[in-house]
C-alpha cells in the first residue's frame, strides 16, 4: 500500500470539501437607524397579530420509540391537504420497495436514508401544520433513547407538546416504566418550559378499540403529569389511530368502533385550541442556532427559534461565542420570506458576509451592543430526577443548553434546597439523591489530556431571571437525564459570604 | 523503563537509577520525582568563557548535572502520531517520547562547568539514565511501588479507542498508565433538512472519508502490541464507521488493515464525549478481554464505587477528610486513590496519603492507585481524588459527631490537667 503523505496531510486538515463553503460578500447591512425603525414597525405589527384570528405556535411531538409519532404527523399532513396524492403514492411505493410499507406515512418526516432503512426517527423533522385557527410548527422528535440529544434540541424550540403513547398491551407499559421515554420525554419538555400538552393515545386498533384500555392509560398518566408539573387544565387526552387517520381531523370513518363510546374532540380540534405562547419581543435578540446548512440560495442558512426580541432582515448580527458577525439577508419561514420575525418564531435565517467556520450549532446570534454573556462555569438550581446513583461533587455530565451538548461536571454541591420555598436545608451536601432540589456549580470540561485540546468554547447562557428560555439547562449522565434546572447566579447574601471568605471584596464589587 | 540500579537504605533514603524510553515512562518519572530529591541526568548548558583577550565565547555543551529539585513539570506530548512513523508512509512505527518532564533546581554536585548552587532546568531525555536520590523516608511504599510498576519488562498492551458521534470522532491511544488523545475530528454534517435534501448524506460520506484518513494516520493497527481497536458511539455510528473503514480497506487492498479486522470491538456508549471512555472500557465486551489492564480495572472499580453509592450510601465515602476517618476506623475494604495526591509538593501531605494506603493494606484492604492520565483517574480526581468502599456501613454524620465529641473531651481533659498542674 502506498499513501501519498501530502494528500493525507491535506485531507487531515479537512479542507477538500466537494462544495466548499466560501465567504460570501454581498449587499451591505442596513444601518442601525433603519433597523431601529423596522423593529418599531415589527413591534406594532406583532402586537396587532396577538389579537388576530390565526395565531402561530410550535409543537414538539414526543413519546417512546415506535409510538407512531411520525406516522401521525405524516397522516395529519395528508388529511389537512398538505401532502398531495402524488407524494403519498411515492412514499407508499418507496417504503414498500424497502420492505417497510408500514412506515409509508412516517416517510414524510423520516427523510434520511438511514431513518428509512431502520424505520426509526433519528433527528428532528420540521413541518408546518395549518389548522383553522393556528399555524403550528411541528417538530417531530425521535423516540429512541440514543437520540434524546436531538429530541432536546427540538423541545427547546417548542412551546407546547404532543405526547404520543402506544395503547398496545405491553407497549404502553414499556414506554411508561422506569427507563422508558414516555416518562423521560415528559419531564424533559416540562423542564424546558413547555406547560401544555396533548396526549394522543394511539394504536387503539391494537386493543379492539377498548374504552377500558383508553381509560386505564389516561388514569395512569394523569398523576404522573401532575407530578411532573403539568396543570390538569392544560393537559388534554385524545384517542386516535394514526395509521388509519381515525379521529385525527374528523370523526371518521363513522362506523369505526371508537365512535361508539368516544364523543370528544378530534386531535385537530385540540391542536386548534392550543394557547399561543407569550412572546417577549422587548427582550434583547437571542437566536440559538440548531442547524447550519447551505440552502439553494447563496449564503449559509441557519435554523432555530427566536428566544427573545425581534430579528430584522438586513441587519448585522454578532455570532456568540466569537468575534464574528453575519448579515441577515433573508428571513425564511416555511418558504415565505419575512421582513422580520419575533420571539417564539421558528425560522431559517439566510446569512451572508460571514465566514462559515465561525458558525456552530449552539452559537447564539445577538444584536451588537446587547450580547449574551459567556461562561465556563456557573451556578444552577436543579431538580434531581428519579436517579439511582446519587450525584457527587465531580460527577461527569453532559450539559444541554438549547442545541448544545457539551461535556461538563458538577464541580460543587452548594446546598440542598427546600422544594417548596427554596430555603437552604443543608449546605455542602455530600451527595444529591433523587427528587432533591439543589444549588450546584457546573463547570465545562477543560482538556487535561495529552494531545490536541478540545474545542473548549464557553457557553452562551443568561440568568433565568433575565431570559427564561436562555437560562434553562438539562443535565444528563450515562444516557439518563439526572436533573433539570436553570442558571441562577448566587443570591446576594451568599455572594457576600463567599467574597468575604476569599477576601476579594473590592475586586469583585468595583 | 529500565531499572539500572537501586540502593535503598533501611530508613527509606537511597537512590534509584532508571532509563526512560517513552511517554509513559516520562509520566512515571513525573510521579516519582519530588521536590527536595536530588536528580542526576544529562542535559545541555550554555557555558561562557572569557578568554585572556577579554572576548566572550559562549557555547552549549552536554553534561551530567545533579540538581536539588525545586520544581517538576509535565507537559503532555503536543501532537503525537503527527510524526510517529508517518514519514515512512507506515503509520505503525514504535511510539516515540514527545511528552516532557522538566526538573528545575540548584546544582547540587560540583561540576567543572557549573557552579554549585546555580539554577538549572533539566529536560529529561529518553534513553538516558536518570538517577533519583531521596532523603530518609523518601522511598516510601508508594514511590517504590511506582518504580517497580514502571520497570516491568515489556510494554503493556495498548488499545486504540475511537469515540464517535455523528460528525465527530476522538482518537485515543491507551497504554497501561495513560490515555493520549491523538486527534479530535469534527466534520460539520447538516442535520436533516427536508425530504428532498441530500446535504445530510453528503456530510456523512465526507465524515467517513475524513475519519478513514485520520484512522490510517493515527491508529497503529498493524502493531503487534495493539491489542484492540475500540469503536464506541451512541446510535449506530460505530457500525457505519467500522463498515466504512473495512470497505475502504478492501477497496484499496490494505492487507494489513484487513488482517486487523478481528482487533475491532464495537461498543455502545451513551454520549460521543471523551468521558464515555470509562463507559466503553467497563463494557462487558471489553472487560472480558482486558480485565487485567489498568484502565479496565480502574473503570470497573470506579463503577463499583458508584454502584455502592446507589445501593448503600453509608459504605461509599469520598473526600480526603471522610476517607481518613473511615481509615481510622479500619472500615476501608477498597481504597481508590489518584496518583495526583502523591504529587503534593508538601511532604507531610504526601505522607498522610501514603499512611492511609499502608494502613488499608495492613488491615487486608485493597488499594488501587489510579492514573490521572486515564479518564477513570480523571473522574476520580473530580471526585476529590480519593474514595473508599467500606466493609461495613458508617454514618458520616454520626462519625463526625463522635469525632467532635472526642475532641472536646480531650480538650476538657487537657484543660483539667492544666488545672491540676497549677
Ligand atoms: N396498528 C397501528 N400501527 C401504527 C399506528 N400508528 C403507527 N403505527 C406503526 O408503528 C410503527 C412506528 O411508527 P412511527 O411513526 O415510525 O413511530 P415513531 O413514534 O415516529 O417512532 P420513532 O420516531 O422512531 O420513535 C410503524 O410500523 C407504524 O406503521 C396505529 O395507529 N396503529
Ligand atoms: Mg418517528
Amino acid at each position: 500500500m502506498t499513501v501519498d503523505q501530502r494528500q493525507l496531510d491535506i485531507a487531515g486538515l479537512n479542507l477538500d470539501d466537494d462544495d466548499p463553503l466560501e465567504v460570501i460578500l454581498d449587499e451591505p447591512a442596513k444601518p442601525p437607524a433603519v433597523v431601529e425603525k423596522l423593529i418599531e414597525e415589527a413591534k406594532a405589527a406583532l402586537t396587532a397579530q396577538e389579537k388576530s384570528e390565526k395565531r402561530s405556535l410550535s409543537l414538539v411531538v414526543v413519546g417512546h420509540v415506535d409510538a407512531g409519532k411520525s406516522t401521525m404527523m405524516g397522516r395529519l399532513l395528508y388529511e389537512l391537504g398538505q401532502i398531495d396524492e402524488k407524494k403519498r403514492v411515492a412514499n407508499e411505493r418507496g417504503s414498500a420497495k424497502m420492505g417497510k410499507s408500514s412506515f409509508s406515512w412516517a416517510w414524510e418526516l423520516d427523510g434520511t436514508q438511514e431513518e428509512r432503512e431502520r424505520g426509526i426517527t433519528m433527528d428532528i423533522a420540521l413541518q408546518t401544520l395549518n389548522t383553522p385557527h393556528r399555524i403550528i410548527t411541528i417538530l417531530d422528535a425521535p423516540g429512541h433513547r440514543d437520540f434524546i440529544p436531538n429530541m432536546i434540541s427540538g423541545a427547546s424550540q417548542a412551546d407546547s407538546a404532543l405526547l404520543v403513547v402506544d395503547a398496545a398491551v405491553g407497549e404502553f407499559e414499556a414506554g411508561f416504566d422506569r427507563g422508558g421515554q414516555t416518562r423521560e420525554h415528559l419531564l424533559l419538555v416540562r423542564s424546558l418550559g413547555v406547560s401544555q400538552v396533548i396526549v394522543a393515545v394511539n394504536k387503539l386498533d391494537q386493543v379492539e378499540w377498548a374504552k377500558s384500555r383508553y381509560n386505564e392509560i389516561v388514569q395512569l398518566l394523569k398523576p404522573f403529569l401532575v407530578q411532573s408539573g403539568f396543570h390538569p387544565s392544560r393537559t388534554k387526552f385524545v384517542p386516535v389511530v394514526a395509521m388509519e387517520g381515525v379521529n385525527l381531523t374528523r370523526r371518521e370513518p363513522a362506523d369505526c368502533p371508537l365512535f361508539k363510546w368516544y364523543e370528544g374532540p378530534t386531535l385537530v380540534d385540540l391542536l386548534d385550541a392550543l394557547d399561543p405562547p407569550t412572546r417577549d419581543i422587548n427582550a434583547p435578540l437571542r437566536f440559538p442556532i440548531s442547524n447550519i446548512f447551505k440552502g439553494t440560495t447563496s449564503g449559509i442558512t441557519v435554523s432555530g427559534r427566536v428566544c427573545g426580541g425581534i430579528v430584522v432582515a438586513g441587519e448585522r448580527l454578532r455570532i456568540v461565542p466569537g468575534d464574528e458577525s453575519a448579515t441577515v439577508k433573508l428571513i425564511d419561514n416555511d418558504g415565505e420570506s419575512l421582513p422580520w420575525a419575533g420571539a417564539g418564531s421558528n425560522i431559517n435565517l439566510i446569512l451572508t458576509s460571514v465566514d462559515p467556520v465561525s458558525l456552530n450549532i449552539g452559537s447564539v446570534l445577538c444584536r451588537p451592543g446587547s450580547i449574551i454573556p459567556l461562561t465556563f462555569s456557573f451556578i444552577a438550581r436543579i431538580i434531581v430526577f428519579d436517579i439511582q446513583i446519587p450525584i457527587t461533587a465531580g460527577t461527569s455530565i453532559e450539559l444541554f443548553h438549547h442545541s448544545l451538548d457539551v461535556p461538563a461536571s458538577i464541580s460543587r454541591l452548594i446546598s440542598v434546597l427546600d422544594r417548596s420555598n427554596g430555603n437552604v436545608i443543608k449546605s455542602k451536601p455530600r451527595v444529591l439523591t433523587k427528587n432533591m432540589s439543589a444549588e450546584v456549580e457546573i463547570s465545562l470540561r477543560g482538556s487535561l489530556y495529552s494531545g490536541p485540546a478540545s474545542r473548549a468554547l464557553p457557553i452562551p447562557i443568561e440568568p433565568f431571571s433575565v431570559n427564561k428560555e436562555m437560562g434553562r439547562i438539562l443535565v444528563r449522565r450515562g444516557g439518563e437525564t439526572i436533573g433539570a434546572g436553570a442558571y441562577h447566579p448566587l443570591r446576594a447574601h451568599q455572594l457576600r459570604l463567599i467574597i468575604g471568605r476569599l477576601g476579594v471584596v473590592m475586586e469583585l464589587l468595583t | 523503563m529500565k531499572l539500572i540500579g537501586k540502593r535503598i537504605e533501611k530508613d527509606g533514603s537511597g537512590r534509584v537509577t532508571v532509563r526512560p524510553e517513552d511517554d509513559e515512562d516520562m509520566w512515571h518519572l513525573y510521579n516519582i520525582i519530588q521536590e527536595g530529591d536530588r536528580v542526576r541526568a544529562a542535559g545541555m548548558r550554555r557555558i561562557q568563557n572569557v578568554s585572556t583577550t577579554g572576548s566572550v565565547d559562549s557555547k552549549r555543551i552536554r553534561l551530567n548535572l545533579t540538581l536539588a529539585v525545586t520544581r517538576v513539570t509535565w507537559s503532555p506530548s503536543s501532537a503525537p502520531g503527527a510524526e510517529s512513523g508517518t514519514k515512512s508512509g507506515a503509520p505503525n512505527a514504535a511510539p516515540v517520547a514527545t511528552a516532557k518532564v522538566e526538573v528545575t533546581g540548584r546544582v547540587a554536585e560540583e561540576n567543572q562547568h557549573v557552579k554549585l548552587g546555580a539554577f538549572h532546568t533539566l529536560d529529561i531525555e529518553a534513553n538516558k539514565d536518570v538517577r533519583i536520590e531521596k532523603d530518609a523516608g523518601g522511598w516510601d511504599s508508594v514511590a517504590l511501588g511506582r518504580v517497580e510498576e514502571s520497570c516491568v519488562p515489556g510494554r503493556g498492551a495498548e488499545v486504540a479507542a475511537i469515540v464517535c458521534g455523528e460528525g465527530s470522532a476522538i482518537f485515543c491511544l491507551l497504554s497501561e498508565h495513560m490515555t493520549t488523545v491523538l486527534q479530535r475530528l469534527e466534520v460539520p454534517i447538516p442535520r436533516k433538512i427536508s425530504t428532498q435534501s441530500s446535504a445530510h448524506e453528503k456530510g456523512l460520506s465526507r465524515y467517513y472519508q475524513t475519519l478513514y484518513t485520520s484512522f490510517l494516520r493515527h491508529v497503529p493497527y498493524a502493531s503487534p502490541s495493539l491489542r484492540a481497536i475500540v469503536i464506541a458511539s451512541p446510535g449506530w455510528t460505530r457500525d457505519a464507521v467500522f463498515d466504512s473503514i473495512m470497505a475502504e480497506a478492501s477497496r484499496t487492498s490494505n492487507k494489513a488493515l484487513l488482517a486487523a479486522r478481528n482487533k475491532f470491538i464495537k461498543v455502545h456508549v451513551n454520549s460521543p464525549h471523551v468521558h464515555s471512555l470509562v463507559e466503553a472500557l467497563k463494557s462487558p465486551e471489553i472487560a472480558s478481554q482486558m480485565k487485567e489492564t489498568k484502565f479496565a480495572r480502574e473503570g470497573m472499580m470506579l463503577d463499583k464505587f458508584f454502584k455502592m453509592l446507589a445501593t448503600d450510601e453509608m459504605r461509599a465515602w469520598y473526600g480526603p477528610d471522610h476517607v481518613a476517618l473511615a481509615a481510622d476506623r479500619g472500615a476501608i475494604g477498597t481504597l481508590l486513590i489518584s496518583d495526583e495526591l502523591f504529587r503534593s509538593s508538601d511532604a507531610a501531605t504526601r505522607k498522610k496519603y501514603v499512611n492511609i494506603v499502608e494502613d488499608v493494606q495492613q488491615k487486608g484492604g485493597k488499594v488501587l492507585i489510579f492514573s490521572s492520565m486515564h479518564e477513570s483517574g480523571r473522574q476520580l480526581n473530580q471526585l476529590t481524588g480519593i474514595a473508599a468502599i467500606l466493609t461495613f456501613p458508617l454514618d458520616i454524620e454520626v462519625v463526625e459527631a463522635e469525632e467532635r465529641e472526642a475532641k472536646e473531651e480531650e480538650e476538657r481533659r487537657n484543660a483539667e490537667e492544666r488545672g491540676t498542674e497549677t
